[in-house]
């Protein structure tokens, strides 16, 4: 598992025990990682966080336009894996989390055991903003030296 | 704001290419996959339409490499750029770091270009985005095109570039530019996460 900060291994630790999902990603509603287990690759896990994003935004706007209420959740089942996609609030904004599963467990373990993950962030999620200011002065030389190396110049 | 992991020293950064149709933003994407080595990029995901218009987005994912001690990813992402799918250029929009606009220099495509930065502030505006407070580069594409077909670059500054962002011609097919565009627009993303001068 990794988390982007601390406070969001336990609930999600105890999320996986209890659920017994197979992969599971946590993220804002742009798409960006916040935390995430079961995926192989880095970059994988970006790809997932933009399409599992994009299809709850959809859907959201979808609902929005045909004068629903709000549809704050997904789920498609397929004959040996389920994906379950859900939005919810938490104290640093809102996030959406991305479930996949399979035969062992079941849409509805995963909906209340991910209602259950969703309560525990809010009391986990500490009241103070990590600070911003991480690259040091002097940055631009080692971007430049990262992205002449990246497109082989 | 770029994502910033200090437990394992990441930070994630989501870039937009946005412009009228056809300007070259998915051949910006295409390019770049195409340059960068396999284990640095992920998949290219694009979701398309038959015509290969593109539809909802386009995602591409690069691992950068360490700056200042923290390994470095960008998410690369276009809009559709047909005027009738705002709703989904709104949706990709969201929680943008930068912008690269392409800009398609021919000069039958001035108004196109136009209307594409006006939507391009307005849909920054709804979500509570000022245009001039958000990283920007504006990319003068086709510039390979007949002179005689195209605006010049300073041309198409007097009509988009009242900024005086970076901005830079581009023949995004054949790869020009387009390097230049995203290096451009990295350093003003991450200059945001440096320490204040």
């Amino acid at each position: 598992m990794r988390a982007l900060e601390p406070w969001v291994e336990a609930p999600l630790a105890g999320f996986l025990a209890e659920s017994d999902a197979r992969l599971t990603l946590l993220m804002t509603s742009s798409g960006q990682v916040i935390a995430q287990h079961g995926f192989t690759r880095s970059l994988d896990v970006m790809a997932a966080a933009a399409l599992g994003a994009g299809i709850l935004a959809a859907t959201s706007e979808l609902a929005r336009v045909m004068g629903l209420p709000p549809l704050d959740a997904v789920a498609h089942q397929g004959k040996l894996l389920g994906i379950y996609l859900a939005a919810f609030t938490t104290p640093r904004g809102r996030w959406l989390g991305l479930v996949v599963y399979g035969r062992e467990t079941s849409l509805g373990l995963v909906q209340l055991f991910f209602e259950r993950l969703v309560e525990e962030l809010g009391r986990a999620a500490p009241a103070e903003l990590p600070a911003r200011q991480v690259l040091a002065e002097d940055f631009e030389p080692e971007l430049n030296r990262s992205l002449g190396a990246l497109f082989g110049r | 704001m770029p994502l910033v992991n200090f437990t394992t020293r990441e930070i994630t950064c989501k870039l937009v290419y946005y412009g009228p149709g056809r300007s070259g933003k998915t051949s910006n994407l295409l390019y770049i996959h195409g340059r960068v080595p396999e284990h640095r990029r992920g998949t290219m995901v694009s979701l398309a339409t038959q015509s290969d218009r593109t539809l909802f987005f386009d995602f591409l994912p690069l691992e950068l490499g360490v700056i200042s001690g923290f390994t470095t990813r960008f998410q690369l992402y276009t809009v559709p750029g047909q005027v009738y799918y705002n709703a989904t250029r709104r949706l990709v929009l969201q929680g943008a770091d930068g912008v690269v606009f392409v800009a398609d220099s021919q000069a039958r495509r001035f108004d196109d270009n136009l209307e594409s930065f006006q939507n391009l502030q307005e849909n920054l505006l709804d979500q509570g985005v000022d245009i001039r407070q958000l990283p920007l580069v504006l990319q003068y594409n086709k510039q390979d095109l007949p002179a005689d077909l195209i605006l010049a670059p300073p041309d198409l500054d007097d009509a988009l570039n009242f900024r005086a962002v970076p901005s830079l011609p581009a023949d995004a097919l054949h790869g020009s530019g387009v390097f230049e565009s995203l290096k451009a627009l990295s350093a003003l993303v991450l200059q945001r996460l440096a320490v204040p001068r």
